[in-house]
This record gives structure tokens, sequence and C-alpha cells, in this order.
């Protein structure tokens, strides 16, 4: 009878032990799990007040647009998901300098859209994603966080956040715009603009002649290996 | 001096053995402590100056449990008569006042005693007549012996580490696969995008915490002996693995507050699975361990086993059935066809054949008739006996045997010995070892603590030095028992080492070459005396002599059916002969440096004295009043056995002597028949211990094999004595090992079975070292510094710890198929 009393206390001893131990780290967390998800938003907020200049609404409001510093390339979220648009969240670049570097329109791939010499690249989102309009750039990307959580990721090597647009396009910015914590160096790549190399490639751009991007090997994650992917690549130090 | 053997609980591994005998040969008054990890028992010689209970003490004060080995046997007595509480009361009392009851309770409501007693201090019949005298009916009662609650107990052990196991593994494989399935890059594993641990790292991390506690949770000894055992400065294998995990489980949980403060690459540094499957694996091999001592001590449960429970006695001619306990000297015994003999006696009536070979290993049924003696655990074959309780209990064969064999296994090989110091020593190096890795590592890789908490974890787990003190008791248990098995006892560790050096043997001729039972051959008168007159004036001289070839005088006398004459006087004169007096006349009898002595002359009778010794025979030379009467050759023949043990031992390289008080031309012969290398002939009993003494400076390693009861002091003085033929008191004292049966061949049985014993040990400590010694240095980093080789991942090196254990205890287990080269067995 003892013993079982020991082994009981013992065993409640412990269940509370690893509940403080998860209470509290979710508590320092901010209150969720979603620790990732949570600092995005944070990190976001901190690009949006950085360059208040650079953010516009889009879409008659329905969208909110982060125009890089040289104003060639543009990245769209929406706060109110439409079925008549194509994209919700969508990278769109000058095609100029692609063009220039041998880029045949009409080789692109079907999900590229081409039209007034701007690339546009991106993904739909949930049906339902938002009830409403959000008012806000901030609100709008909190209200994707929430519900389309899977095109958020954690860039490790960079300490980059990202949105996926599809196809390996993406848009990532700092989550210190001071430091990157990774590499414990100075953070010089605040909002970095990534496009997919290989359909425009396959189109006939020869990327060493793209004016303006950077053709550059990246360490990304896939399949739980670190491999060095080639990304057209536009960063912005933006701080 | 004392000695007591004692049941420890809570050790783990050869560290603590150590600790336990160092702590206890420290007390004053201690004259030997030895610590069998596999039996987990401590056998101790002390002087009255110190109490048991102080042992005790010491022992607890380090941390371990050690309770009294005593014989208690456990029964349930039904109760009759009893009306309330204060009754059950009252009987408890009663019992409880007996000495040598170690507890008793009486359940009012079961109307039921339990009670634990020491059968050596307290019969059963004493504990019902106090009922009885309380003025209560002690009614039919229901036993547990101790042998079954050993079992009994352990086999819960074996249940509950197997529990644990299980229980571990079920929450450490799943732990397994989500800290394993991102890093598999290869094939695209299932996983649960809730928990992916670059996207969600904090849910990740918790998980595998979840996962984690419950398999600490059931590790939690690990933890309790090795911490203790650490600030106590005596640092053990529990403390390793305590240390290691410990360190893994509490970076990882700082780890997981660095992902919910935004460090999320601390999702890298998690270390949750590293202690959950070491613990797993750990707690694998504990289970395996377990199971194997339990089948390493199988011989001495099936020496325990094979006594009876009851026994049939006949009180006023009248056969009742009693328990084994309630038998007393001189009671009378009934046993019936098929039945086992439940104590040791002599038969008084009937006659039938024994099976004596759960005992002796000789598988001829012996037969037996009034005046021969039985023995407990035998089997009764053919015809119902009665015979007289002479040894019961503790004092029976079995129970000496069963004693020895359990002395034998707890005994310490120098072997062992050594590998418990170096185990005492080897914890504390491994704790500095993996310190300095650790440290070096760190600071070789500019703060890489992660790099670092690896090295460390990794070696620690690595040089557990769990198997070390499995290796060599588990082969002595296997080793003995299958000796025991087979009617060889080896009283101990130290016997077993020094046997598979023996490269001399030394043997006596009378009852060990030869059967021992001379008979006479031939009568041959000197002068006129008669033939007959001859026989009986020696055999009536040799009356009272206790000599074989007397007593084969005497016989062959009796057979020829003359009347034995009374001696007005007797002298036995040793190494020589007798002396007597009959009728009037001086008669001697005896070999020839008797009749040298005495001055009489052997002319006319010297060439038949010399051809009847190159046949083998010993011509006794018998002189009445002075003058030379005749010669009586009496001769032993060789045993069947003799000449194949001899070639035996030949081949292994063994020299033979025989060792003889017998003239040379007689043991000369003997000596051709079988195959000896070295005669030492005519060597009087007290001389034989000078001979060995002789052999031993030729720088030999010598045994020597006797029947114990006149060899005892050549015995002593040999590197090993055996005792053939004999389970006496006597023979077991004097002798190292003990042959139950009188076949030759059992010698050259008993050396190989030495040889594979220490064969096996040494296996089993490179089984046991070799995976330390190897994975030390790389989980240490070596491999990597050096040659940029692999490292030791934590996981693999307690898989290596599990197998090590394993690997010793298979090796140890191997030992059972040993057979003996007996030729016709």
């Amino acid at each position: 009878m003892l013993e079982n009393k020991k082994v009981i206390t013992a065993i409640a001893a412990g269940v509370l032990v690893v509940a403080a131990i998860i209470f509290l780290a979710v508590e320092s967390a901010g209150g969720t799990l979603d620790v990732v998800g949570k600092r995005s938003v944070q990190s976001f907020d901190v690009i949006l007040n950085a360059i208040p200049d650079q953010v516009s609404k889009e879409d008659g409001g329905k969208a909110f647009a982060l125009t890089a510093p040289d104003g060639s390339v543009r990245f769209i979220w929406t706060g109110e998901t439409a079925e008549s648009s194509r994209f919700d969240v969508k990278l769109q670049a000058d095609a100029d300098p692609f063009i220039q570097a041998g880029l045949d329109t009409g080789k692109l791939p079907k999900d590229y859209d081409i039209s007034d010499n701007v690339i546009t690249v991106g993904v739909k989102l949930n049906s339902g994603s938002f009830t409403g309009a959000e008012e806000s750039a901030l609100s709008a990307y909190e209200g994707l966080v929430k519900n389309d959580r899977s095109l958020i990721n954690y860039h490790t090597d960079m300490d980059h956040f990202g949105v996926k647009l599809g196809g390996g396009n993406m848009f990532e910015w700092a989550k210190d715009l001071e430091i990157n914590v990774t590499t414990k160096q100075a953070q010089d790549k605040d909002i970095v603009f990534v496009l997919s190399p290989e359909p425009l490639i396959a189109a006939g751009v020869d990327p060493q002649k793209v004016e303006g991007w950077l053709y550059a090997p990246v360490p990304v994650m896939e399949n739980g290996k670190k491999v060095q992917v080639n990304k057209f690549l536009k960063p912005f130090n933006i701080k | 001096m004392e000695n007591k053997t004692l049941d420890i609980r809570g050790m783990t591994c050869a560290a603590c053995a150590q600790r336990i005998e160092k702590t206890v040969k420290k007390l004053p008054g201690i004259s030997q402590a030895s610590v069998n990890l596999a039996s987990e028992k401590l056998f101790v010689e002390y002087d009255s100056s110190l109490d048991l209970s102080d042992i005790k003490a010491a022992v607890s004060r380090i941390g371990y449990e050690a309770a009294e080995k005593t014989e208690y046997s456990d029964v349930t007595i039904p109760i009759g008569g009893m009306t309330c509480a204060a009754c059950a009361r009252r009987v408890e009392k009663a019992i409880g006042k007996l000495e040598g009851v170690e507890s008793s309770s009486v359940n009012f409501a079961t109307e039921k005693a339990t009670v634990a007693y020491d059968p050596r201090k307290v019969r059963l019949s004493a504990i019902k007549a106090a009922i009885e005298k309380a003025g209560y009916q002690a009614l039919e009662v229901n036993k547990a012996d101790a042998a079954d609650e050993d079992r009994l107990r352990k086999q819960k052990e074996i249940k509950t580490l197997w529990t644990k196991f299980i229980t571990s593994a079920v929450f450490s494989l799943p732990l397994l696969y989500i800290a394993m399935a991102p890093m598999i890059s290869f094939i695209r594993l299932p996983f649960l995008s809730a928990i992916e641990p670059m996207n969600y790292p904090l849910a990740y991390a918790l998980t595998e915490l979840v996962l984690t506690a419950p398999v600490i949770g059931v590790g939690y000894k690990f933890y309790t002996i090795g911490f203790k055992a650490l600030f106590q400065r005596s640092p053990n294998m529990d403390s390793l693995i305590a240390i290691g995990t410990t360190a893994a489980v509490l970076y990882s949980i700082y780890n997981t507050f660095q992902i919910a403060a935004g460090h999320f690459m601390a999702v890298d540094a998690l270390y949750f699975e590293s202690a959950g499957v070491i613990i797993t694996l750990i707690l694998l091999g504990k289970s395996l361990e377990a199971v194997s001592k339990g089948r390493t001590s199988e011989a001495i449960k099936k020496l325990m086993g094979l006594a009876p429970k009851t026994a049939v006695i006949l009180e006023n001619g009248q056969e009742k059935e009693i328990p084994i306990d309630e038998v007393e000297i001189g009671d009378v015994i009934l046993v019936k066809p098929g039945d086992k003999i439940p104590v040791d006696g002599t038969v008084t009536g009937g006659h039938t054949s024994i099976d004596e070979s759960m005992l002796t290993g000789e598988s001829m049924p012996v037969d037996k008739k009034e005046g021969d003696p039985v023995y407990a655990a035998s089997l009764n074959t053919t015809g119902v006996i009665q015979f007289k309780a002479e040894k019961i209990g503790s004092d029976t064969a079995l129970a000496q045997i069963i004693k020895l064999v359990e002395d034998a296994q707890g005994s310490k090989a120098p072997i062992a010995q050594m590998a418990d110091i170096v185990s005492g020593y080897f914890v504390p190096v491994v704790c500095v070892i993996a310190l300095l890795a650790g440290i070096g590592w760190y600071f070789g890789t500019a703060g890489d603590l992660k790099f670092a908490l690896t090295i460390f974890i990794s070696v620690l787990v690595i040089a557990c030095p769990c198997a070390l003190g499995l290796a060599t008791p588990t082969a002595i248990m296997v080793g003995t028992g299958k000796g025991a098995e087979n009617g060889i006892l080896i009283k101990g560790g130290e016997a077993l080492e020094t046997a598979h050096k023996i490269n001399t043997i030394v043997f006596d001729k009378t009852g060990t070459i030869t059967e021992g039972k001379p008979k006479v051959t031939d009568v041959l008168p000197a002068g006129s005396i008669l033939k007959d007159r001859l026989l009986q004036l020696t055999a009536s001289a040799e009356r009272g002599s206790e000599h074989p070839l007397g007593q084969a005088i005497v016989l062959g006398a009796k057979e020829s059916g003359l009347t034995l004459l009374e001696a007005e006087q007797f002298d036995s004169l040793t190494g020589r002969g007798i002396k007597a007096r009959l009728e009037g006349e001086d008669i001697l009898a005896g070999n020839r440096k008797l009749m040298d002595e005495q001055n009489i002359s052997l002319a006319g009778m010297e060439e038949i004295s010399d051809r009847l010794a190159e046949e083998g025979k010993t011509p006794m030379y018998v002189a009445i009043n002075g003058e030379l009467a005749g010669i009586v050759a009496v001769a032993d023949v060789v045993k069947e056995s003799s000449r194949a043990a001899i070639e035996r031992l030949h081949k292994m390289g063994i020299e033979v002597a025989m060792i003889t008080g017998d003239n040379k031309k007689t043991a000369a012969a003997i000596a051709k028949q079988v195959g000896i290398d070295r005669v030492l002939a005519e060597v009087l009993p007290q001389d034989k211990s000078n001979e060995v003494k002789k052999l031993q400076s030729e720088n030999r390693k010598v045994a020597m094999v006797g029947d114990g009861i006149n060899d005892a002091p050549a015995l002593a003085q040999a590197d090993i004595g055996i005792a053939i033929g004999s389970g006496t008191d006597v023979a077991m004292e004097s002798a190292d090992i003990v042959l139950m049966r009188s076949d030759l061949m059992d010698v050259p049985a008993a050396i190989d079975l030495s040889k594979h014993t220490i064969r096996n040990i040494k296996q089993n400590l490179f089984w046991a070292f070799g995976y330390n010694v190897i994975g030390i240095p790389i989980a240490a980093g070596m491999l990597h510094l050096l040659f940029n080789g692999p490292l030791l991942n934590p996981m693999f090196a307690a898989a290596a710890m599990s197998l090590s254990s394993v690997s010793v205890l298979t090796n140890a287990l191997r030992l059972k198929r040993f057979k003996p080269d007996t030729g016709k067995r």
C-alpha cells in the first residue's frame, strides 16, 4: 500500500514538473506554441514600420504591397480573398532585366503571369481565409499566418522568415534587423525577394546577365538535408 | 571465527560490489569479506568482537541492504479453536516467543498463522506444540520453502524489469522516430506537420519532452542509486547513466526555453531522444541480464529442488506422512519404489536399488541392504526399505553439497579480484576522461557546447562497466554448477583458477588407482607350517589393523572358513606392518623394512617375493617368534578407468606420478599397467606431503588425488587437492575438489572443466572490457581529431553497452554445453 502511494506521489510530482516546464515555455513564447508564426508577425511589423513609405494599399484597399526601395519588385498580400483574383499572395517583378537577359515570355510556365512587362508569381489562399476585409497591412499578414500557416517558414541560415509563393519563389525578411543570430554577424539582408531561376532559365534567361538580380547559391533544408540551391535574389538592407 | 552469508540488495555493477567489500573489510574484526555480484551475496568471516548487525549497518550506510541469509521457511498453519482477536494475539505471542521464529502473524478472520522461521533453530513440531500449549489446535500445514521464495522473488524482479523496458520502449520509439525522421534525407518518412521542427520548433521540443518524461520515470533507479553513490564519492555504473542522461535532459530543457525565446536553431541542440533511448537500451540489457542470471544459477536451484518435501515415518507400526522438517534423528522412515529418500541414514530393513545419479552423477543404481547408507534426494527404484534417519536438514550430504557449491560460487578467483579492483577505479577515471574530453572539445571548437556535450555523454555511456562485474562470477556459477551436475564439486574460484594450471598429478595408489579392495592371492608357507595355519595366524594378528591389506587378509581367512583367534596384544607399526601376540606366539606381519629392522632373514623367499612383486602383488612377510613363517600375497585390482584417465591426462600434457607405501617392485608393476610416469614408492604416510613438496620445488603445479582421509597433509600441501569417491566431511574439508564418484576419469574431467571455465572467464573479460577499450577513445573524439573520423552517437554507445552485457552472459551460458570426456559415460 505504502509502495503504491510512493509510486503515485512520484508520478504526480513528475507530471507536475513536466506541466510546469510546458507552461513556462509556452508563456515565454508569448502564450503560443507557434513561436515561429508569432515571431514572424512581430518581425514583419518591424519591417513595415522601418519602411512605411514602401508600404501601400492595393487592389482597391483589399490588398497591401511592400515595394522594394528601387521599385523593381513588390511583395503583395491580400487582406480579403476573392474568387476572381488569380493570386492572393504574390511577387511582382519588372520583366525587363530578364527580357534583356534572353527571356522569351512565351516560354514561361502557365503559373507565371506576364503582363505589362511585369512577371507575377504567387499562390491562392484557402477559401474563407478572411471573414472580412483586413484594415491594416499587419492584420492582413496576421490573417495569413493564422489561416495559411503552411506558407510561412523560417530560414535558419539567413535567420529570415519567409512567405512561400510557390515554385521556390519567396519573400523573406530578417527576424532581427541588427544581427543574424545563426552566423552571429550583422544582418545585411533585411528583406529579400527570391525568384526560382529554373523556369526563367528554361524560358531563355542567361542567369549571369540579369541586371539587378543576384544569381547565387542559397543553403536550404531539403528533406532534412542542407543543400545549396541557386536563386535569383534581390536583397535590401533597410536599416 | 564466524562465517556468514548475507543477501545483498541494491547492487547494480562491479563498482557496487567492490565498494561493499571495501567498506566491510575496514570493520575491525573482519578477517575476510567477499561479494558476489551475480548471486548478490556477501560472504564474511569475522571474530567475536564484531556483531552481524554492525556489518549490516555498515552496508546499509553506503546505500545497500544486507539481509541475513537464513534458511527461513514460511509456513501457513491453520488454527482451530480461536474465538476472537484476543485469541489470535495469544497465539501470535506464543509462537513469537520461540527462538528461531523471525515473524509470526495470526489472522483471526482467516484463522491462519503465517510464520517465518529458521528450521535450524526451531522445528515445525515445536511451533505446533506452542500453539497447542496456548490452548488451540494446529491443523494441517501449508509450507513454502526458501528455494520457491527465492525463485518467486527472482521472477518478480525479471517481470518488473521487462515491464519497465517495455514501458520505456513504448515512449522512446516514437521519440526516436520524431528525432530521426526529419534528418533522413534519402527517404521522406511520414511526419506530423504540426511538430515539424523547422516550422514548429517549440511544439517539437515539448513533444519530445513529454515522451521522455515517462522513460526517465521508469528509469528512476539509475538516478536515485547513481547520484547517491556519486555524492558518497563512490560513483558506479548508475552514476554514469544518471550524469549522462541528466546532462542531456537539462541541456534540452534549456534549449526548449531558448526556442521559446526566439532562438529557433536551438531545435538542433535537443538531446531528449538520446536520454530516452539510453535508458531504454540499458533497461533492455538489465532485463536480459536478470533472465540470464537466473539461468546461470540453475544448477543450485536444481540441487535445492531435489529433496522431497515429505517423509513417511513408522510410528508404532503405523505409517505417517510428515513434512520433511519434522523428521528427527532416529526416526524409522519407510521408502517405497519410486519415492525419493528424504534424509541421510542407514538401511534397517529390506533391500533395493537406489539411483544416486543426481548426487554423484553415477548412472547405475546402487544395491542397498541392511547396514548400507542412503542419502537424501536419491531415488528408490525397485524395493521397499526402512532406514533410520541419521542426518537431517543441513547435515545431509545434499545440504553439504549445496553449501559447498554455493560457497564456491561466492568465492573469488584471483582473476575476479583483479577485475573488481579495476572496476573500482574505472568509474571515477571515466568521469574524469568524460569531463576532460568535453572541456577539451568545447575550447577546441571555439565554444560549440552541443559538440562538447555529445562527447561528454558518449564517453560516460560507452564506458559503463556493467558487464565487468558479471564476467567472472557468471562463468564460475555456470562452471561450478556444471561440475556439480557431473559429481565434480569445486570448492572455490581459486581452486578453479589453479586447477587449469596443473602440470603434474600425483595419485595415491590404494583406493585411487586401484579398487582399494585387495584380495589374498597367494599363501606361501616358508617352513613346515600349514597354509591354513599361516593364513589363520596372520589374519588373527591383522584383525586389529585398519590397513586395507590387513583387512584383505582377514577377509581372505574368513572366506576360507578359518576361525580367527583373539590377539592378546596388538601394535600397528606405521609404514611397516603389525606386531601381535597370539596363543603365546609373537607374530610379525609386514613389509621387508619390518623384517630387516627385526633382523629376520628372508632367505629362501626373496626370489618368490620378487616374483610376486613383479606380478603387481604386495607380499606380506609373516614371522613367528622371530623366524620367517611365510608370505601372504595380496593384490589390489586396478580400476577399469585408471589407464584411460592417465592416457587422457597425458594428452592434456600433464605428467602423472603415483605415491604409495607399497614396495618399489609392486608399485612399478602397477605403474606399468596404467602408464604412470613417475613412481614414488615405499613412502611413509607422514612423508607423502614432502614428496609433493619436492615436486613443487621443481617449479611444478601439483595436484594430489587421494581418498582424503589419510592423505590430508598431502592434499593440503598440493596446489590442488582432489578427494575421490567420497562425500564425507573430512574429504570436503581437506580437498579443493571433491569427486563424488570413484571413477578416475573425473580427474581429467575436473581439470578440463577448470580449463574451459577459465577460458570462458577470459573471453567474458574481453567482451566486457573490449567495448570500453575500443569505445572510449572513439567516444572521446580521437578518431575525429586524428583522422577526421566518426564520432560515437550516445544512442549507439548505449546499444553497445547493452550488447556488452548480453555478450558476457551469453558467452557464460555457453559453458552449459560443456560435456566432460569421461570415456564410458
